[in-house]
């Protein structure tokens, strides 16, 4: 394939998803143009701009970085359409109106470059009918690409041709959208509101009806179809609210308005409450009231049969709580079909009839099952999508179940499984799944954008090779892919809980290196799934907290930077691949790799202060060499330019708000490596350690001697916490915790540009850390974060 | 003051108006500021031979940088002054400006000059930090608790007023709305015309579209800080930023500003040999100290001291610059000391007006002057302000 690169995107509406999308280009360093109408009043680009500078006050922020607003150009269609011609794709996200669509499409179409790609983020709308209102030279390069919101965060996107869209302009698509972006691209069809769409708000059809069939509380089945089902905690009416109830409303319509001759299309109806709450302007979340509604912190429900909000406190039947934690889907469902409670009956009808729906539609909505599941994963966050759930649960047994319901009228339709369903032992094989239309498997895309992928997210069903092991203790686990890259450089994963880090992960840490070291060109850290490391195991260290032992918590601290160590002067390099949170202990092993290759959605920060602690893994001591380092570059000399920052970060046990932020507070260093699909990040650590160790890898040399800070550092620093401390905004333990904070990266009580070696500093920031285990109020901060799992400010 | 050998006076009085901090003086250096009133003050004594200037004193608060390398000769050969005359920079933090008219002053009162300008610059947006380019504390100041104040940022100690001396939030934010009222008046009214020299701000910008500098000029004649549209409730909805539970918000604490004022003072044989008429005798300065953690009742302790060494009694007073570094200390001094509220700020005060450190005790004396030639009923006139660390400043001059 040749290369294809998109030097610039342009997107049209400015809209809440158009602003949005635009923001996420920019995330990736891709510069945007961000297109509306012009305004006859002022800035003719007003409306564009107004909604670049909203992005900074969206939560959760589509911005990675504050700076990325400033890459995205605000323009109007009067005045800037000759810019287009820069643009390698254009994204429109304007209205979901097929005139207004059309009436753009004319009025830019001149204005695009031959080659560049022209593609529509409708979520309604017939692609196929909007190529056809395309002029004839832009149909070979129109296509739909569905993103979900909020883009950022929401990872599928759902990619749509019409019947004459270029097949190679497609792919090239599909990998700027992966790789560049980061997103999961599923390949759907031209039918109304694709694939996750449809079943997704098929799903919440059946679940209001069946609320209504087996009359239970809106706040009832949230807890019912939520995390005890897998599935997000806004679950199915907080979902709604926070989507928008006109949204949710306009999207059923379009399924009404397409959908007449589905069996289930007499569903395709809102139920008279919820077109109410939209009469009385109760639209959700952005109205402040919807299903729910805040009433101070109390949060209300709407109860039909009073017609009130009152207070929101359901709770799922203990018995059926119980049932669901089953470990086998077999079990699970099987006790759920049997057992009466309505809460027990509510959920088996739901998977029921979204089980039917989705056999029914299989053939002409999807290009085969794992397409289906993975769109209700990555679109509607569900951990596991009907297929896989129905084949895990046992396929046949399941496919009788829903048949003999069928034919007893209990399912929403009467329409029987197709025959195929009869057919078959489960829609996924190891490498292949099932496409209803041919009746073949279907493997997964070749597309070489893929072979970035090592590990994939496979479906249940689905075969996945787990490597060879090469050495394991029980915490860490050392292994290889066996393929040409990884017979190089092994992998080193944790099996701990969150990836927390204890003595016998220090252990397993320090050994994979020197195995490294002998036997391999470098190593990588990496963890199958989220986290990559929550930090100190608290749990292993609290007997030894219990008993005072003092002598042995020093002697685990004493390991913790010693591994750091380790890590910073392996002889091979060392790559942390980070994805979701770093914290703490997790943070220091980043900081002390050779290098970091870290996803986007990467959460990094020294936490410590949180229980009472300072960072005291190397993180406090390398950011005194850091700071040293960076001053020695300037007229002044003064390391205190970078350790204020540093300071108040660690002192605020800040986290990085992406892997782009931890760059700026300091966290990341230059040179680790930012990507944006988590799913390349063992193939392109696996790449940076072959090229580091290309290029000669050596550690460097400990640092002669580091000018420190001293004692006119920790003053100026402690000034802060005077002011705050008066002030009321932080207690005095936090103040002396702050203060230890302060010490440690300033490098002790001496003067101020003493020149001292790595060991001081490590034995500075132990002994402050010691100091502080011996505070009740830090023992206190540990045990609450134990048992309570949150912070305790004391 | 019975061992002066000579009166000293007010010839003429020039100051730039006052900006916002980085806002239109954003990109002008503190010493051409200086350069500029230096020069408009001269201009304004005809006549004047300019070598017989006894000394250039000028106050400024963080003396270092752009305003540092003793600004004050920086700022005097800048104006074109013969480079005869000396120039020295004095720091007394927030009372530098009227602290250096004062100074020069007493030399004319010693004898030992004829003809002396004092003066004040200070840029705050030439100044990354509050306290400078450097903040860099003495660990001494945190092994002693009794030093712990010197610590203690400004907000903070203002904390410390409103709590010891039971100022409330809605009294302080009244003082700011007023301070805004009566400074969007006074500026409408063109009370500030006399003592205001315009600047012209001259900014080098690139033209992209050329690739050429372009210079641009802007008049800046007015001041930057009163804002007709400050409302009550607008100024009730800002959040305390010192204290979690605290009443000062940013709305009733004085403005960081830049700007820079010059005063011409001369005995009366300067003034009978250039035939000039003065406008004010300076009659006497006093500073006091007091507590660090509530330095902003340091007026509480200056103005009764330079009242005695004057020996005038307090319901002689008809105008009072009283600065408003923050409306919580303000108000301490102005209820401890039963001072005359109409008598007070009757143009605003700094909260409205703005406060550029060590220049303002000059720009408000000659806001005083020129009041007292707008007014021939005035007669004593006092500029006073606190002064972080602890200190109080109390200066007093007579219409003539």
């Amino acid at each position: 394939m040749s290369n294809f690169i998109v030097r610039k995107v342009a997107v049209l509406g400015a809209g809440v998803m158009g602003a949005q999308i635009a923001a996420h280009c920019a995330n990736a360093e891709v510069p945007v143009l961000l297109f509306d109408l012009s305004t006859k009043d002022g800035d003719p680009s007003g409306i564009a701009r107004k909604a670049i500078d909203s992005l900074k006050k969206i939560e959760p922020s589509p911005i990675a970085t504050a700076d990325r607003v400033n890459h995205i150009e605000a323009a109007n269609y009067d005045q800037h359409l000759d810019k287009l011609a820069e643009c390698d794709l254009i994204i429109e996200a304007i209205a979901e109106k097929m005139e207004w669509k059309l009436d753009l499409y004319r009025k830019v179409a001149p204005c695009l470059r031959s080659d560049a790609i022209f593609a529509t983020n409708t979520s309604g709308l017939s692609i196929n009918k909007l190529a056809e209102g395309c002029p004839a030279s832009l149909r070979p390069r129109f296509c739909g690409v569905h993103f979900f919101n909020p883009p950022r965060y929401m990872s599928l996107v759902e990619l749509i041709p019409c019947h004459g869209t270029d097949a190679t302009l497609l792919d090239h698509l599909e990998s700027f959208l992966t790789s560049t972006l980061g997103k999961s691209v599923i390949r759907a069809l031209d039918t109304p509101n694709f694939v996750a769409n449809r079943v997704g708000v098929f799903s919440m059809l059946a679940v209001m009806h069946h609320t209504h069939q087996f009359k239970l509380g809106f706040d009832e089945v949230d807890a019912l179809t939520g995390p005890i089902i897998g599935r997000p905690k806004s679950a199915t009416y907080r979902t709604a609210d926070v989507v928008g109830l006109d949204t949710l409303v306009h999207v059923i319509q379009t399924m009404a308005d397409n959908l007449a001759d589905d069996p289930w299309a007499h569903y395709y109806a809102s139920p008279g409450w919820l077109t109410a709450l939209i009469g009385q302007g109760a639209l959700g979340q952005k109205t402040k009231g919807g299903i729910y509604r805040k009433e101070g912190k109390q949060i209300k429900v709407l109860d039909l049969s009073t017609q009130a909000y009152r207070d929101s406190n359901a709770e799922v039947a203990d018995e059926v709580a119980a049932l669901l934690k089953h470990k086998s889907a077999a079990e699970r469902f099987a006790l759920l079909r049997a057992n009466q409670h309505p809460h027990a009956q509510f959920l088996w009808a739901v998977f029921r009839d979204v089980f039917h729906y989705v056999a029914v539609h299989l053939a002409h909505i999807a290009h085969n099952a794992r397409d289906i599941d993975l769109a209700m994963r990555w679109g509607f966050g569900w951990n596991d999508g009907p297929f896989e759930t129905w084949q895990a649960a046992g396929w046949k047994e399941i496919a009788d179940a829903i048949h003999e319901d069928i034919r007893a009228g209990r399912a929403m339709s009467s329409a029987p499984l197709p025959p195929w369903v009869f057919e078959v032992s489960g829609v996924h094989g190891a490498h292949a799944s099932f496409d209803a239309a041919t009746g073949t498997l279907k493997g997964r895309s070749t597309l070489p954008v893929y072979q970035r992928q090592l590990f994939p997210e496979r479906v249940a069903g689905e075969q996945e090779n787990p490597g060879r092991t090469l050495w394991e203790n029980d915490e860490v686990r050392m292994w290889t892919l066996d393929d040409d890259d990884g017979r190089h450089v092994p992998v080193l994963s944790f099996k701990s809980k969150m990836c927390a880090v204890g003595p016998v992960v220090l252990d397993g840490i320090i050994e994979a290196v020197h195995r490294a070291e002998r036997e391999h060109a470098g190593l990588v850290i990496w963890q199958p799934t989220t986290p990559f490391c929550v930090g100190a195991n608290l749990k292993q260290i609290r007997p030894l907290l219990e008993a005072g032992d003092f002598v042995g918590l020093e002697g685990i601290v004493a390991k913790f930077q010693l591994m750091s160590q380790t890590l910073k002067y392996a002889q091979v390099p060392v790559v942390a691949a980070v994805n979701g949170l770093a914290l703490g202990g997790g943070c220091e092993i980043v900081m002390h790799a050779t290098r970091a290759v870290c996803a986007l959605e990467s959460y990094i920060g020294l936490v410590e202060v949180g229980v009472g602690l300072i960072p005291a893994g190397g993180g406090c001591k390398e950011f005194a060499i850091r700071s040293a380092e960076m001053a020695a570059r300037t007229a002044t000399n003064d390391p205190m330019n970078w350790l204020q920052g540093i300071f108040q970060t660690i002192a605020m046990g800040s986290v990085s708000k992406s892997a782009r932020n931890a760059k700026e507070l300091g966290l990341l260093r230059e040179q680790d490596i930012v990507i944006h699909n988590p799913k390349e990040l063992l193939h392109v650590a696996r790449k940076t350690a072959l090229s580091l160790a290309a290029s000669g890898y050596r550690p460097r040399l400990p640092p002669a001697g580091v000018p420190v800070a001293g004692r006119g550092g920790i003053a100026t620093l402690e000034m802060m916490l005077v002011n705050m401390r008066e002030g009321g905004m932080i207690s005095a333990h936090d103040y002396l915790v702050s203060k230890s904070v302060a010490t440690a990266l300033c490098g002790g009580n001496v003067e101020s540009g003493t020149l001292v070696n790595e060991k001081w500093l490590l034995d500075v920031e132990r002994s402050l850390f010691v100091d502080l285990l011996h505070t009740a109020e830090t023992k206190a901060r540990l045990i609450h974060m134990l048992e309570v799992g949150k912070p305790l400010r004391n | 003051m019975n061992k002066q050998i000579q009166d000293a006076y007010i010839v003429a009085v020039a100051r730039t108006p006052v900006a916002k901090r980085r806002g239109a003086f954003r990109n002008v250096r503190p010493d051409d500021m200086l350069a500029h009133v230096l020069r408009s003050v001269v201009e304004k004594a005809p006549g004047l031979a300019l070598n017989e200037i006894g000394d250039v004193i000028v106050g400024c608060a963080m003396p270092e940088a752009e305003q540092g390398m003793n600004v004050a000769r920086i700022g005097l050969l800048l104006a074109g002054f013969p480079d005869t005359i000396p120039g020295i920079t004095i720091n007394r933090f927030c009372s530098s400006g009227v602290n250096a008219v004062a100074d020069a002053a007493r030399r004319i009162q010693l004898g030992e000059a004829d003809v002396m300008i004092g003066a004040g610059t200070e840029s705050m947006s030439a100044m990354p930090q509050m306290m400078g380019n450097k903040v860099a504390m003495n660990p001494a100041f945190f092994e002693r608790r009794e030093n712990i104040a010197i610590a203690y940022g400004m907000g903070l100690t203002a904390e410390k007023v409103a709590q010891q001396y039971g100022i409330s939030r809605e009294e302080q934010d009244a003082l700011a709305m007023r301070s805004h009222q009566k400074a969007c008046a006074a500026i409408a009214a063109g009370r500030f015309r006399g003592e205001i020299s315009p600047y012209l701000v001259r900014e080098h910008v690139p033209d992209f579209g050329s690739s050429a500098v372009r210079v641009v000029e802007r008049l800046v004649e007015s001041d930057e800080g009163p804002r007709p549209d400050s409302s009550p409730e607008g100024l009730a909805k800002l959040k305390p930023i010192f204290s979690v539970k605290g009443s000062v918000t940013a709305g009733n604490s004085s403005q960081m500003s830049d700007g820079a004022a010059a005063v011409l003072l001369m005995s009366e044989s300067a003034l009978k040999r250039y035939n000039l008429t003065p406008v004010a005798r300076y009659c006497g300065f006093e500073v006091a100290g007091v507590p660090p953690e509530v330095m902003g009742i340091g007026p509480i302790a200056a103005i009764p001291k330079v009242l005695k060494s004057v020996g005038i009694s307090q319901e002689a007073l008809d105008w009072i610059e009283l600065n408003e570094a923050f409306a919580a200390q303000a108000l301490a001094v102005m209820k401890t000391l039963d001072l005359d509220p109409d008598k007070v700020n009757p143009l605003g005060g700094a909260i409205a007006l703005g406060h550029p450190l060590g220049a303002t005790g000059a720009i408000r004396v000659a806001t005083l002057a020129s009041a007292m030639q707008h007014d021939p009923k005035l007669r004593y006139g006092l500029i006073t302000m606190c002064i972080g660390t602890g200190m109080g400043a109390a200066g007093l001059f007579e219409r003539v």
